[in-house]
């Protein structure tokens, strides 16, 4: 096996000095969420992990998840592509096409079995033997399972890959489905949304590549630095919804005020995702920020969890409380009790995990 | 004959194949076989869902021209229910779909494209010194003066003017050979670099490609900031049923658009401009000259027969499209077909399209002769069916050589491909900026323009500049591999000052005192008629869109869209010939069969978008309701 290149021969390698390699460190700390004095361990990382060989696949979608990669400030798209990751094989970007691209392919997989990670767009179309995704003459999900055995793990990038998205929707007329169960038993990263938000994407293979491990994930194997809180919790308008003052129409004197957006339809109260404190373009807006209602892009089958407009808790978990609050008279209130409820779940285990850490220490 | 395949055909969106039969002594395409391989399924599963939600769901047709679906539908939404939005909403719309056609036609060209003309093995022969010199000389041959009318002036001076140093480029080949050495080629692998046409350009035309790939591939991020602003986010932003979500006052601190939000686009705005008049113009048709001087005018196939555009940006806010509104007050009043433009734009001929002739089933229709669909048995092998009266029932066949799930080469004479073949008057047509140009270019010279509004002059005078600086008529130039690249250069620039017009429009309504952004007189749907259909037509970056949609009590009974993509790489009919992709790959010359660069070129001319194309599939093979309108009879459904 060829050994791979760290990060920092790549920076020297393309003729760039140390100092930049640090100030490329800076900016990856920072948008990692990390802290300041993380620094020092960024820095170690990037200089001794090697290089990530990256494998795209694409089944059934729209390539708005290739967009959003593109379109992140930091890491740019340059920088990523050239620097940071070995892309080998991409639909979107890759120059070759046809069967030399294709046997690319297989040179890669052969090359680096067991190392590379294996990024997927899109779900898998699985009715009638996958006819109705084909690409390079056969049907995707057979493209997608050899490919993923040689992975050293999986990111399934937006809501397509994760959970069959747009065109699993009802009657899902191709048998759509997430990749989970198409990979093995590889290690696998969630990555929703429609599309996830571009520093997200590009976090998500930057934390592997300067750690050289895969980020830590919940339950439902999203990175937890990206989809540790509901939208909710950590939206501007959030103090409107407490005060309870909302925008009751599009346009009317609370959607011109900023007030919050629950009545008219919005989830995120029930949405794990950045957009409350990353935001989109580096802190310059989200859906809600600019008066749309969350539609819950990065929940499972949220295409079903419709009309957006009908506001919760008719859908998503705080469905349950329905009856719960059954004795309530608005609605909102059900929903400021739940919300209230959910966070209190999440601080308590957010306590737990920190007793847990100081038995350890102990 | 040699039978060549190249599937998949990657820096596209979507799941394309192409098979073409070559001569190897000629270098003739005999046959070109054009198929989409993936079938998503998106219009069945609009049925049913809410009318205010349907721009989001069919926004999801496609992420790289990304917001030209849901504006599509929302326009169709709009014309069913009766919707007229309100001004500042119109001109928001306008402002993120010139935003949408830019970013979209800059992506295509700089990273999906270029890497047909450019290789970073030949950019490392450059001289960096004359790569700066032939920068200077770039800029000052193929800039176009030409911009919107008045305007506020904003900017002191252009931000991001290209850089023409030596060192520089030094830098740059160094960066190149760098990852040369490192072996590890990432996405420059695999490529016939080797390939013959890696000669027509020079190494510094290469090194200057290869620079601003680099530079664009981070920048072009900046040109969608309109859309983060008014929509929340790109891709896909958000729009409300009845104008845009975006409600405006300068008098709240939190209001999604203020003063500042609104500079935010203003310098959006002005860097997207700049980009266009340093980098891509010049880009484009520098490349673009070198390859018709040394006689590459080839590629254009259906191009030079027939093109067909709907129209592009009504300047304010219409009635609706079934009652002609729509038609009225275009800016880009490029509907209509233009056939035999090749013989000259004096022999050309043009046929006006209006929103009678959308409904007429004789004038637009589909065929699935040659694919993976049927039509009942009483309709004719070769019936062709108004995309609402169309019978959408699967029919897979097996390839030509290999199975059904590992194919050797599709059955050109039976079915093979997830497109339907549109025709216009039994006829297929080329969309797309060469075709409104053809379009816009051939009226005003036929005298069938009158008035020319400030963006169909800039039309005529891009043309014109570009057919000097050729040296050669339009008809010439345009309908080439070459033209459509270059066309589509033209364009983005002309969409960004169309930009700048709808922003310019924006900022004088709200200081009148307008600030109004959502129309809700229609958002209950109690307000709704019991049944009510629309019509949407959007000329998306790709060409002329349409969607098409039925409301029955509330939910959508039935939704489709014609796409560009469809028009363009569609199988071929048995009376009408080829598409556009197949005509182009025909009118092709093939160097090294193996290694059929020219083919993917000429396929890329086009950007394909194969998500958007491929067509809907109902399982149970249910006849799909007939919708008619007409503008004075109005809108009808058989069952």
């Amino acid at each position: 096996m060829e050994k791979r290149e760290t990060m920092l021969e790549a920076y020297l390698k393309k003729g760039m000095s140390r100092r930049s390699f640090l100030k490329g460190c800076v900016a990856l700390t920072s948008i990692m969420g990390l802290s300041t004095d993380m620094l020092s361990k960024v820095v170690e990382a990037a200089e001794t992990t090697p290089l990530p060989v990256v494998i795209w696949l694409h089944g059934h979608e729209c390539t708005g998840c290739d967009e959003s990669f593109i379109r992140s400030g930091a890491p740019l798209a340059s920088d990523l592509v050239l620097n940071n990751i070995a892309l080998e094989y991409d639909h979107l970007l890759s120059a070759a096409s046809g069967e030399p691209f294709e046997a690319h392919l297989e040179e890669t997989i052969q090359k680096y079995y067991g190392k590379y990670i294996l990024a997927v767009e899109g779900a898998v179309a699985t009715k009638d033997n996958g006819i109705y995704c084909m690409t390079g003459g056969k049907p995707f999900v057979d493209t997608l399972q050899h490919v993923a055995k040689g992975a050293a793990a999986v990111i399934a990038y937006g809501s397509c890959a994760v959970s069959g998205g747009i065109q699993a929707a009802k009657p899902n007329p191709t048998g759509s489905s997430g990749i989970e169960h198409y990979i093995g038993n590889k290690p696998l990263i969630n990555v929703p949304g429609c599309p996830p938000i571009a520093e997200v994407m590009t976090g998500v293979v930057m934390h592997i590549a300067l750690f050289g491990k895969l980020p830590p994930v919940d339950s439902e194997n999203r990175p937890k630095q990206f989809y540790g809180n509901r939208i909710h919790d950590t939206c501007y308008r959030r103090p409107f919804f407490d005060a309870g003052m909302f925008a009751d129409r599009y346009d009317d004197a609370g959607a011109k005020a900023g007030w919050c957006l629950y009545r008219l339809g919005c989830r995120g109260p029930e949405t794990y995702n950045s957009c409350g404190n990353m935001r989109w373009y580096q802190g310059m807006s989200y859906p809600i920020q600019s008066g749309a209602p969350c539609i819950g892009c990065s929940s499972a089958n949220f295409w079903d969890n419709a009309p957006f407009s009908d506001r919760l808790p008719k859908y998503g978990p705080l469905g349950d409380i329905d009856k719960i609050g059954a004795g309530l008279a608005i609605a909102t209130t059900a929903g400021v009790a739940v919300h209230g409820a959910l966070s209190v779940v999440q601080k308590k285990k957010r306590q737990d995990e920190e007793n847990d850490g100081e038995q350890v220490k102990k | 004959m040699k039978h060549v395949v190249v599937d998949p055909v990657t820096r596209i969106e979507g799941h394309l194949r192409v098979e073409v039969q070559v001569d190897e002594a000629s270098g003739k395409v005999q046959n070109a076989v054009s198929s989409g391989t993936a079938w998503r399924g998106l219009e069945l599963v609009m049925n049913g869902r809410d009318p205010r939600d349907a721009w989001a769901y069919i926004q999801r047709i496609c992420g790289v021209c990304t917001t030209a679906h849901a504006l599509g539908s929302l326009r169709a939404v709009e014309d069913a229910l009766g919707i007229k939005i309100p001004k500042n909403a119109h001109y928001i719309r306008n402002v993120m779909a010139a935003a949408q056609s830019v970013q979209d036609h800059v992506i295509h060209f700089y990273h999906l494209h270029a890497l047909d003309w450019v290789s970073p093995l030949e950019a490392l022969k450059a001289d960096s010194t004359a790569t700066a010199n032939l920068q200077n000389a770039v800029l000052a041959n193929y800039q176009l003066p030409f911009a919107m009318p008045g305007g506020i002036s904003t900017e002191a001076y252009p931000k991001d003017f290209p850089q023409a140093t030596p060192a520089y480029f030094d830098t740059i080949k160094k960066k190149i050979q760098a990852i040369v050495d490192s072996g590890q080629l990432g996405i420059f692998s695999a490529q016939w670099w080797d390939h013959p046409d890696y000669q027509i350009l020079p190494p510094e035309v290469h090194l200057l490609g290869v620079a601003h790939y680099l530079i664009m591939l981070d920048k072009q991020r900046e040109i969608v900031i309109p859309h983060v602003i008014f929509g929340g986010k790109n891709p896909h932003p958000h729009y409300v049923v009845g104008g845009m979500p975006c409600a405006i006052s300068m008098e709240d601190g939190n209001a999604p658009l203020n003063a500042a939000r609104l500079d935010i686009v203003d310098r959006a705005i002005n860097t997207t401009r700049a980009l266009m008049r340093e980098y891509y113009v010049p880009d484009a048709l520098a490349i673009g000259a070198i390859y018709v001087k040394k006689g590459y005018t080839d590629g254009g196939g259906l191009a030079k027969k027939r093109v067909l555009g709907f129209g592009a940006y009504p300047q304010e806010p219409f009635t609706g499209t079934t009652d002609g509104g729509f038609f009225k007050d275009l800016l880009v009043r490029c509907n209509g077909v233009v056939e035999n433009f090749a013989a000259g734009v004096t022999k050309a001929k043009f046929t006006a399209v209006g929103a009678e002739d959308l409904s007429n089933p004789k004038i637009f229709n589909e065929s699935v002769t040659h694919s993976w669909y049927e039509y009942p048995e009483q309709a004719d092998k070769d019936a062709a069916l108004h995309p609402w009266d169309g019978v959408t029932k699967a029919k897979y066949t097996t390839p030509k050589e290999g199975t059904e799930t590992a194919w050797k080469a599709l059955d050109d004479e039976g079915k093979y491909s997830w497109l339907k073949t549109p025709k216009w008057r039994g006829k297929v047509c080329e969309v797309g900026p060469l075709a409104r140009y053809i379009i816009i270019y051939t009226k005003a010279k036929q005298g069938l323009l009158p008035d020319p509004s400030w963006a169909e002059k800039m039309i005529i005078d891009q043309i014109e500049t570009v057919s000097k600086v050729l040296g050669l008529a339009p008809e010439v130039w345009m309908p080439t591999m070459v033209g459509r690249t270059a066309t589509r250069a033209l364009e983005a620039q002309l969409d960004a000052e169309v930009g700048k017009f709808f922003f310019d429009k924006l900022l004088a309504n709200i200081k009148s005192g307008d600030t109004k952004v959502a129309n809700m007189e229609k958002w209950d749907p109690s307000t709704w008629p019991k049944k009510a259909r629309g019509v949407g037509l959007y000329e998306a970056p790709r060409g002329a869109l349409s969607h098409w949609c039925v409301i029955e009590n509330g939910k959508i009974t039935n939704y489709q869209a014609v796409v560009p993509t469809t028009w363009n790489a569609c199988p071929k009919d048995d009376q009408a010939g080829h598409g556009a992709y197949e005509a182009a790959m025909m009118d092709t010359k093939v160097k090294i069969p193996d290694k059929p660069l020219e083919i993917l070129k000429v396929v890329r001319s086009f950007d394909p978008c194969m998500a958007c194309s491929t067509h809907l599939f109902n399982a149970s093979g249910e006849k799909i309701k007939v919708v008619t309108t007409d503008p004075y009879m109005g809108t009808q459904t058989d069952d």
